[in-house]
């Protein structure tokens, strides 16, 4: 055997060995233990009468169900993000002016942790100390105080989430807008096209692939969500704003129930494949059309 | 015959030039009011941006009576630092009040060692991947990709037991680790990528004068890396060091980072909350990060972009 | 003993076969050029060789080595790319001394080659400075310079002229040249340009489609091609060649045109007793053909419409139409501007310059 044909293999040991452990063997180590009884302790027999059992709970968790409720929610909410970003990016690709400038400052929520984020807007929507209290004093009726109930807490998260990522799928937009090129809007603008038409029917279609992989990219930051739940409501008032990674790390530090914990990581998991697997199949497909064009 | 005008050589020659009347009065073009518009609308939206950075400092250098007044725009009567102080200093993060720049300081000793490992590791697959003959490179790659998108929750217990038997479990050490961990399939896939760029002549010239792994890797690829690492570097930074969960499930007590102080300072409120407090540490966990964003901003762009897209 | 030498070398990619048994020998110190159109396969023969690929089966040897199962390094060749391949981060010396990064030298020994190099090149000026200071010829010259450095037996060269303007090439390919002459080295070298073959080579191995056409002395290929495809490649304007039928009567040979006209090949070299009624393909050079009557017996002679005349101020192509087809013609400049189209011109050919193929297999009778 050649060297050359050594050296690198023994060079992606590592690599080899921190995915096929940390990565490969703790997936399949969770879902073994999701069709166990274990509590705070890993148990490895497998009762095969009842081995769905943890899932059978999870599916009648109330708990559970709120989660998922709020992932969609988020899902659709955080969507805005996406909206928004496209809106901002299509505005700056325009103008021109002050693109540096208004770049800089959409952008600077991603350089800051969701801790701080969830900590700032919590301060914001303070009742008696926050916007609310001073949009009052100027004579406006709101109510702000979305923190404190149950079903207006998710839109405070929601408010967070996008205030942090529009920036970033601005900076996508922005850069799918960049691949357009320039006589697409000489021939628009020849053919007398309002520009409101122009954006519709032609630049968003030609955009798919930077859509998509925005879609991508939203699906699986809401499906992680945690940190900034915990800053704004840590679960909070009651179970109204859990949702799964949090319901997840709830089940194992919370409740010390380490199957329970385990079914629900599964849950996500399949999620995640479910969300992603169509979508990147569609990217690939985009991109397969995309070359067969040139 | 050049093609300098009339105007410019009668200029050069001392002359004073002779500006001509134009022939037609043309309308200057000017600011539109379309224009108008989308730079209104984007100054608001800018505002909304910078509304909750505004509220968060201001806060910070307030007093605590001045906030009770419920003001939350309006600017400190007197700017006192002793949020700061306390924020920083005292603060109580669990059973301890050391203040914030425990975990500070936490988060920096995390950052090093986690970086180190993380992109050196991380080139030296990415080149093993990219530029030599391995037969089941496309697999693993793959793999690697999968790996990069499964959630955090389905390995977590399993990691937590493996650094529980490497009795590193609580300290600084495995959150760095796990970071590591966490952060080679996205790292493997960027340095791919980017090594697949190099010019294949290159590197056969490279099997022809040397043929060695490492000696190709240290002197001509890494020298050569110049701009991805930087790239990498910032999403490294930013990501580790706004981290809470890693932070919060591999830290123990003693291997907390500044942002898990923070969520503990915010989330557990032990008689009155003092916002100023709050809202100072919020700043202090903030700064670093922004500083480096403020400082090299467009290559923060590429970093986060480059991680979302796994190169 | 060869000092190369290829033995029923098999290269394939999944389903796809590019070299099938192809064998060859070069000997010590020969200028060998593999010569071809893109797709024939000698960039593929030149990287097995390198050790850049793989043989899927054969056997390769250099000197008395068998290098089949070794690493590049391992193989004592230097090879100069196309596109030079200098490493950008390190300066001229850098480059050079990388050169010899897998040889175990002492320093010294390293530092005098660098000087030594450098001084045949003429690129001392040049040892701090990094590639992208660098200009096109310059760094083909640092690239040279890394190849010769290693002080090996056998150079490859990867079309390494290909991206110069016309005038450097020139330079580059007397520099090439000289080279080799001094270094007493054998040389394989990959290139489409049929110029630089038949300028530099010893010997030329011409290839399509994976399989060598023919292997011989530029004289060799160019006065006796062995096959259609060489004929048609090699010189230019191209040979002209035309379909005919051969007529043997009482030891007469007469190759017979479509338009009837007929050449007397009675004294051409057959290599089998040639054939009544035998379809040929007749290849006849531009510079083989002169304007005006025919003087002795043994030539043919054609009267022939002017389609148009090309000239490049040294030289002119006169094309004539024969039989439907045009018929390239070397003539003097001045000659050309003469004539005008439509014009017909007295043309003769002489036959003992013919070179006939058969019309079937392409391959030289």
């Amino acid at each position: 055997m050649r060297w050359s044909r050594i050296a690198p293999q023994l060079a992606l040991t590592p690599a080899l060995a921190i995915t096929a452990v940390a990565f490969v063997g703790s997936i399949g180590w969770t879902i073994y233990l999701s069709f166990t009884r274990s509590r705070r302790l890993p148990e490895y027999g497998i009762d095969w009468s009842e081995w769905g059992r943890q899932y059978d709970r999870l599916f009648r968790d109330a708990g559970w169900e709120i989660s998922l409720r709020n992932l969609i929610v988020l899902g659709l909410g955080s969507a805005l993000a996406i909206v928004f970003g496209f809106i901002l990016a299509a505005m700056i690709d325009k103008e021109k002016r002050g693109e540096s400038f208004f770049r800089t400052v959409f952008l600077y929520p991603l350089a800051v942790s969701l801790i701080v984020t969830g900590a700032a807007w919590r301060w914001i929507l303070n009742p008696t100390l926050g916007a609310q209290s001073f949009l009052r004093g100027l004579g406006w009726e709101v109510d702000f105080n979305w923190l404190a109930q149950g079903d207006t807490a998710m839109y405070a998260i929601i408010l967070a989430s996008v205030w942090q990522s529009a920036g970033f799928y601005m900076a996508l937009m922005l850069a799918g807008l960049k691949g357009i090129n320039t006589e697409i809007w000489s021939a628009a603008k020849l053919d007398g096209v309002p520009l409101w038409r122009v954006y519709l029917e032609i630049i968003i279609p030609m955009m798919k692939f930077t859509f998509i992989t925005c879609a991508i990219l939203l699906s699986l930051g809401v499906i992680k969500a945690y940190d900034v739940v915990v800053a704004m409501t840590n679960g909070g008032p009651g179970q109204s704003t859990w949702v799964p990674a949090y319901f997840t790390i709830n089940a194992l530090s919370a409740k010390s129930n380490l199957g329970y914990a385990s079914a629900a990581a599964v849950m996500m998991l399949v999620i995640t494949l479910v969300v992603f697997i169509p979508l990147v199949a569609l990217t690939v497909w985009q991109q397969r059309k995309r070359e067969a064009a040139r | 015959m050049s093609q300098v005008s009339v105007s410019e050589r009668a200029a050069a020659a001392g002359e004073v030039p002779v500006t001509r009347a134009p022939y037609f009065v043309r309308k200057k073009k000017g600011i539109t009011p379309r224009s108008i518009a989308v730079l209104v609308f984007l100054t608001i939206c800018a505002l909304f941006f910078c509304v909750p950075l505004y509220v968060v400092v201001v806060t910070s250098f307030k007093t605590m009576d001045q906030i009770r007044e419920g003001a939350i725009f309006t600017l400190p009567h007197i700017w006192t630092l002793e949020a700061w102080d306390h924020a920083w200093n005292h603060a109580c993060s669990g059973i301890k009040c050391d203040g914030l720049k425990v975990g500070f300081w936490n988060s920096v000793s995390i950052l090093f060692p986690s970086l180190i490992l993380s992109i050196s590791l991380a080139m030296v697959t990415g080149f093993a991947l990219a530029l030599w003959n391995v037969r089941w490179a496309g697999g693993f790659l793959f793999l690697l990709f999968i790996c990069a998108f499964v959630p955090f929750q389905i390995i977590m217990y399993p990691l937590i037991v493996m650094t529980t038997t490497t009795k590193i479990y609580g300290t600084l050490w495995a959150v760095a680790v796990i970071h590591a961990v966490l952060a080679m399939p996205v790292l493997t896939l960027i340095f791919r990528n980017y090594y697949k760029d190099i010019p294949t002549e290159i590197m056969s010239a490279a099997m022809m004068d040397s043929g060695s792994f490492w000696r190709i890797f240290f002197e001509i690829i890494v020298p050569m890396s110049g701009n991805i690492l930087i790239v990498v570097l910032i999403l490294q930074i930013t990501s580790i060091w706004n981290d809470y969960l890693i932070g919060v499930t591999f830290g123990g007590l003693t291997g907390q980072p500044m942002t898990v102080n923070l969520a503990n300072l915010i989330t557990i409120s032990t008689g009155t909350t003092n916002y100023a407090h709050n809202m100072a540490a919020a700043l202090l966990t903030a700064i670093p990060p922004l500083v480096v964003y403020f400082l090299v901003g467009k290559l923060f762009v590429q970093g986060v972009t480059a991680g979302a897209i796994k190169g | 003993m060869p000092a190369v030498s290829f033995e029923h070398i098999v290269k394939r990619y999944g389903a796809v076969t590019v070299l099938d048994d192809l064998n060859l020998a070069i000997e010590d110190g020969d200028f060998l050029v593999l010569l071809g159109p893109s797709g024939c396969g000698k960039t593929t023969l030149l990287n097995l060789l390198a050790g850049l690929l793989e043989v899927s089966d054969g056997r390769i040897t250099i000197g008395d080595r068998d290098v089949t199962e070794l690493d590049p390094k391992d193989r004592g060749l230097a090879m100069v790319f196309q596109s030079y391949a200098l490493y950008p981060t390190k300066t001229v010396r850098g480059n050079l001394k990388f050169g010899l990064a897998a040889s175990k030298l002492p320093s010294e020994e390293v530092e005098r080659r660098i000087a030594w190099v450098a001084k045949m090149l003429q690129i001392e000026p040049l040892l701090d400075r990094k590639p992208a200071q660098l200009s096109g010829g310059q760094r083909q010259r640092v690239a040279i310079g890394r190849a010769i450095i290693k002080k090996v037996d056998v150079f490859l060269f990867d079309e390494p002229l290909s991206n110069l303007d016309a005038k450097l090439r020139t330079e580059m390919r007397l520099e090439i040249k000289k080279l080799h002459d001094e270094l007493k080295s054998t040389v394989v070298y990959v290139t489409h340009d049929q110029i630089e073959a038949m300028t530099m080579a010893t010997k030329i191995a011409v290839m399509d489609g994976g399989v060598i056409q023919q292997f011989g002395t530029p004289d060799e290929v160019y006065e006796h091609p062995a096959n259609l495809f060489v004929a048609g490649f090699i010189g230019a304007p191209a040979m002209n060649m035309r379909s005919a039928t051969l007529a043997v009567k009482a030891g007469k040979v007469e190759a017979v045109f479509k338009s009837g006209a007929r050449l007397d090949v009675s004294d051409y070299p057959f290599q089998a007793p040639a054939r009544d009624g035998l379809a040929v393909v007749i290849g006849m050079r531009p510079e083989h053909f002169t304007i005006g009557e025919a003087a002795s017996g043994g030539t043919a002679q054609f009267t022939l419409p002017v389609l148009s005349a090309e000239r490049t101020g040294s030289d002119a192509t006169l094309y004539l139409t024969f039989e439907d087809e045009m018929l390239a013609l070397r003539v003097a400049p001045d000659l050309a501007a003469g004539l005008r189209v439509g014009s017909t011109v007295p043309v003769q050919f002489q036959a003992g310059k013919a070179n006939l193929f058969d019309a079937q297999t392409g391959r030289r009778i």
